[in-house]
């Protein structure tokens, strides 16, 4: 009897393989941990967990009551209990459309069929390969789906005076899906990066130049004209004429079949109902049959490395488009193990965002401690800030004035005429508060948010904008009208319902003394719960 | 795309058609040299080159292109030269335009370049280009002037934006000439006058409230720093902080005293200069002062003999307050287009667009007031002394504000990236 126990400390200090195969988020911790011989945060506290979980998983922090029953529940399971609850909440859809909109579009716009795809998709947890074959070869006969094409048909629209970006678009399809910016060896093999040839972009480049917006549809479309001649470019460094067929980075080029003039269509142009040929060789079906597959390395690699974006707040690999050799991951072996666990468990996010949700180092603290004082971000021993989105400073916004009661719920997705009307003419919609909260907090078009840049643009909109200010005063159900009624404990009900905390000793007798012995209660209370809103703890994801 | 490599150093057109054409060849393998080069500078660390913090640039941006010939170089009783008159000025034997009579008695007191000679002759190209020195093509959009500024030298102690950019239309938070820098260096646009949004307090909040509100903002922010790192809450805190400079400086955008609107004239160059005037007292470190309309390839003389008496009434103001209160010690002053304007009048009385013979006008900090420098042939046709490309102006400009140009670069995602044109220097005739 007595050597059990010891047989498991014994076990907990060698490295033999347990019988029963490791789960991710197990690996996760060891990976981590063996990188660095530092000491390591502890674990974070449950309010510290529970604020940052809502965010991540379903986009903005929780409501009083969801705080006090997660900080009241006792049982040892109940963070990965409070992890698959969330995941099945109906808000996770639209999180994750969310995050993979600002990621994908880069807020070029927005589009209701594009919205429809991403959050049916995230709605069913469709498979990530699934989505990028989606995106890449749009099916336009599924109505439900076919918004996907707007990843290609915005990035063909002009803005501005600049000619059609063809090459932007072959960059952020490297970007995306691959990791990798090619933009640099777009005339000549990139000068920096030794991985980066001029041909890889070319290669791509040579899947989308003769794609098209479609003008026959009320809905995001791309055509494709006949692809008859490999794609002839030069150097600028190098001397000679240089060419290439449709090619991915690492695979054989595609070859373009010959067909007898006028028998490139498999469906000839319709004159009258606009609809353009379909021609019998569409680069795209390749490129959708071999970016997102399971032997496509860097496919596999880029998808984990967002995923773990998405929750870490960095890439493995970052910037997340510069992975080559002199950039490399920050942990080898655990991106790789991720990348293809990823693939094996068939591109499933719902189950990749699980397993980093349950790992220590997911739930580490994000409090700086003497022996953490000195921790790189890459390094993973603490926590690191995130700044919170536009989208989830809306939401939780919404959630801790309790204007979100007073707004009737959104039953449909975006673009739905009917709820909309209705909205404005209760006086607000959440399209509304969405335009105003992106002209404060989001970036302009085609600049990634994946740096914290705060602006004195959304210090102003916080500080006068009349959209925020007028969340503030009492009405029936919201908060500050639940602190009129209180004539104590103001403290308490600002933090757990702004926070998601409970407030320090200092904190209580700070905001209690300020309110309590205000002239004019009312407006202190307005105050108070606008310090909070303003303030650093709440803009950032700790 | 595309962007000539090949040094300009004397500037002749037909050269311009040959590094065109040449692209891919000559050009290229000049771009490949220099950035070779680049690897044995070191980045200095600019702040500690900026011994005077106070420096600052008016950057006076007459969109379209002025006419050289009705402006800085007139050519009166020649074959192109129109039929306005030159006039003295306070420098002996420099004459200029008869449509800039205040001007030219503030000629002693600026620095004039008539040898300039740039590329693109279209607006689409043209403006982006100058304003931003025309680099080597490096695959990056570089910053234009005012933000560069802003990222070399940042903001002043006033804790105002360091980018401001007085113009008429929309104003707002503009991102588009920070290029690589990133947003944050964009420009703070004031549009028609009005004050950027959501600048004044609303009724519902008086200042004292105010101060109120923020003091508990920064009891919560204290609290979450005590265990949190610095670096997300500094920058958060500096955005607000600047916000409230802002605030604080709501009388900028006051209706300005009669008597100022008759010295700079009631048009909205003069209005808008008299802005970028109080701008730069309040410490602003570079102000962009935008006038458009200047583009005139119909009716040139009638177009001229309306825009120029606004711009030399407010140019002259401006100059001549900057100088009464002792601030051309320290801003850099610059009035310029995208390029001049033909010499040949065209069928419409017009005059077109001409990059190859152009004129740019200086005064303030580290330049040599009274230098009239650059000359072109009798009818304005070409430049005959040394031509200047923007990229020497850049230099110039750069080394006036105390920034060594061919010593500092922008590091960009590990990239070094020279601040000026690496073919080019600085003009030490500008320069004091």
């Amino acid at each position: 009897m007595k050597i059990y126990p010891l047989l498991a400390v014994l076990c907990c200090f060698c490295s033999i393989q347990p019988l029963v195969a490791q789960q991710l988020h197990e690996l996760i911790d060891q990976h981590i941990e063996q990188a660095s011989p530092e000491p390591f945060a502890a674990e974070s506290t449950d309010s510290e967990f529970l604020r940052r979980i809502y965010l991540d998983l379903i986009g903005q922090i929780p409501n009083t009551s969801e705080t006090l029953e997660f900080l009241s529940d006792t049982a040892t399971d109940r963070r990965s209990r409070l992890i698959d609850k969330l995941l099945e909440d109906s808000r996770y859809s639209r999180r994750m459309s969310e995050f993979f909109n600002v990621m994908l579009m880069e807020r070029r716009g927005i589009d209701p069929d594009w919205q429809l795809f991403l959050t049916s998709s995230f709605n069913k947890n469709m498979a990530w390969d699934k989505m990028v074959q989606h995106m890449v070869s749009p099916d336009t006969s599924n109505e439900t789906t076919r918004g996907s094409a707007y990843f290609l048909t915005k990035r063909l629209e002009k803005y501005g005076q600049n000619p059609t970006d063809f090459p932007g678009l072959a960059r952020d399809i490297g970007r995306m899906f691959l990791g990798m910016d090619l933009a640099c060896a777009q005339c000549h093999d990139h000068l920096f990066i030794d991985d980066y040839k001029q041909a890889d972009f070319q290669g791509l480049f040579a899947f989308i130049n003769n794609s098209f917006i479609r003008s026959d549809t009320d809905y995001p479309a791309i055509g494709m004209k006949p692809v008859k001649v490999r794609l002839e470019f030069n150097s600028v460094f190098e001397e000679g004429n240089f060419s290439t067929g449709p090619k991915l980075p690492g695979l054989s080029e595609i070859p373009i079949p010959e067909f007898i003039g006028g028998e490139e269509f498999a469906v000839e142009p319709n004159k009258e109902t606009k609809a353009p040929g379909i021609p019998k060789f569409n680069p795209l079906d390749f490129l959708a049959k071999q970016l997102p597959t399971a032997t496509n390395e860097s496919f596999n690699l880029n998808a984990a490395n967002r995923i773990w974006y998405l929750m870490m707040g960095r890439g493995i690999v970052h910037p997340m488009d510069l992975h080559h050799s002199d950039n490399p991951p920050s942990h080898p072996q655990l991106l790789s193990l991720m990348g293809q666990q990823l693939a094996d468990n068939n591109y499933d996010i719902k189950w990749c965002i699980r397993q980093i949700a349950l790992s220590r180092t997911y739930q580490r603290t994000g409090t700086i401690t003497p022996s953490v004082a000195n921790a790189k971000r890459h390094e993973y021993r603490v926590f690191s800030e995130k700044p919170l989105s536009a989208e989830q400073l809306m939401w939780s916004m919404l959630t801790a004035t309790g204007q979100l009661n007073l707004i009737p719920p959104q039953t449909t997705t975006v673009g739905s005429d009917s709820t909309e009307t209705q909205q404005e003419q209760l006086g607000e919609s959440i399209d509304g508060i969405r335009t105003d909260f992106l002209d404060a907090y989001a970036n302009p078009p085609r600049e990634p948010e994946t740096e914290f840049a705060p602006s004195v643009r959304g210090a102003l909109f916080v500080l006068n904008g009349p959209r925020v200010l007028s969340w503030l005063p009492a009405k029936p159900g919201n908060l500050a009208d639940l602190l009129n009624k209180q004539d104590r404990e103001y403290a308490d009900t600002l933090y757990l319902a702004i926070l998601s905390r409970k407030p320090t000793l200092e904190e209580t007798n700070y905001f209690n003394q300020y309110i309590g012995s205000h002239s004019d209660k009312t407006k202190a209370i307005e105050q108070a719960i606008w310090a909070l809103l303003a303030s650093n703890e709440f803009a950032i994801n700790h | 795309m595309s962007s000539h490599q090949a040094p300009n150093p004397l500037c002749k057109p037909v050269e311009h058609t040959l590094s065109r054409r040449h692209l891919l060849g000559a050009g290229a393998a000049a771009s490949a040299i220099g950035l070779g080069g680049l690897g044995g500078l070191v980045q200095p660390l600019v702040a500690e080159q900026m011994q005077q913090k106070e420096k600052q640039v008016l950057f006076i941006w007459i969109d379209g292109g002025m006419s050289q010939l009705e402006s800085w170089d007139p050519k009166p009783n020649t074959h192109f030269g129109g039929p306005f008159r030159s006039i003295a000025t306070s420098i002996p034997g420099v004459h200029i335009s008869e449509l800039m009579p205040k001007t030219s008695r503030i000629m002693h007191k600026l620095a004039l370049d008539r040898g300039v000679c740039t590329f693109d002759n279209s607006h689409s190209a043209g403006v982006p280009r100058i304003n931003r020195g025309d680099p080597k093509d490096r695959g990056v959009i570089y910053p234009y002037f005012g933000s560069a500024v802003a990222n070399l030298m940042g903001p002043s102690d006033s804790g105002l934006p360091p980018y401001v950019w007085v113009k008429p239309g929309s104003g707002g938070f503009k991102y588009q000439d920070a290029g690589f820098l990133g947003p944050k260096y964009g420009a703070l646009a004031i549009g028609e006058g009005e004050p950027p949004p959501n600048i004044l307090l609303p009724e519902s909040v008086d200042t004292q409230q105010n101060d109120d509100r923020n003091s508990l903002r920064k009891f919560a922010n204290q609290q979450y720093s005590k265990t949190r790192p610095a670096t997300f809450s500094e920058a958060q805190n500096f955005v607000f902080d600047t916000a409230h400079a802002l605030m604080k400086r709501r009388s900028l955008f006051n209706e300005p005293a009669p008597k100022d609107i008759a010295r700079y004239g009631d048009t909205p160059l003069g209005r808008d200069m008299l802005i970028g005037r109080k701008m730069l007292e309040a410490g602003v470190r570079f102000v962009k002062v935008n006038s458009y309309g200047w583009d005139t390839h119909g009716d040139n003389f009638n177009a001229h003999a309306s825009l120029m008496p606004r711009f030399d009434q407010a140019f002259t103001a401006v100059v001549e307050d900057l100088d009464e209160r002792g601030m051309l010690e320290h801003v850099l002053v610059i009035a310029m287009s995208e390029f001049g304007r033909t010499p040949r009048i065209n069928g419409h009385i017009g005059r077109d667009h001409w990059p190859e013979a152009w004129s740019i006008a200086m005064t303030g900090t580290g330049i040599k007031q009274g230098a009239i420098i650059g000359e072109t042939n009798t009818e304005g046709t070409w430049v005959t002394s040394e031509a200047h490309d923007i990229g020497h102006f850049f230099h110039t400009w750069f080394n006036a504000l105390g920034i060594d140009s061919e010593h500092t670069e922008y590091i960009n995602e590990g990239q070094p990236l020279p601040i000026a044109n690496d073919d080019c220097s600085p003009i030490q005739e500008l320069l004091a």
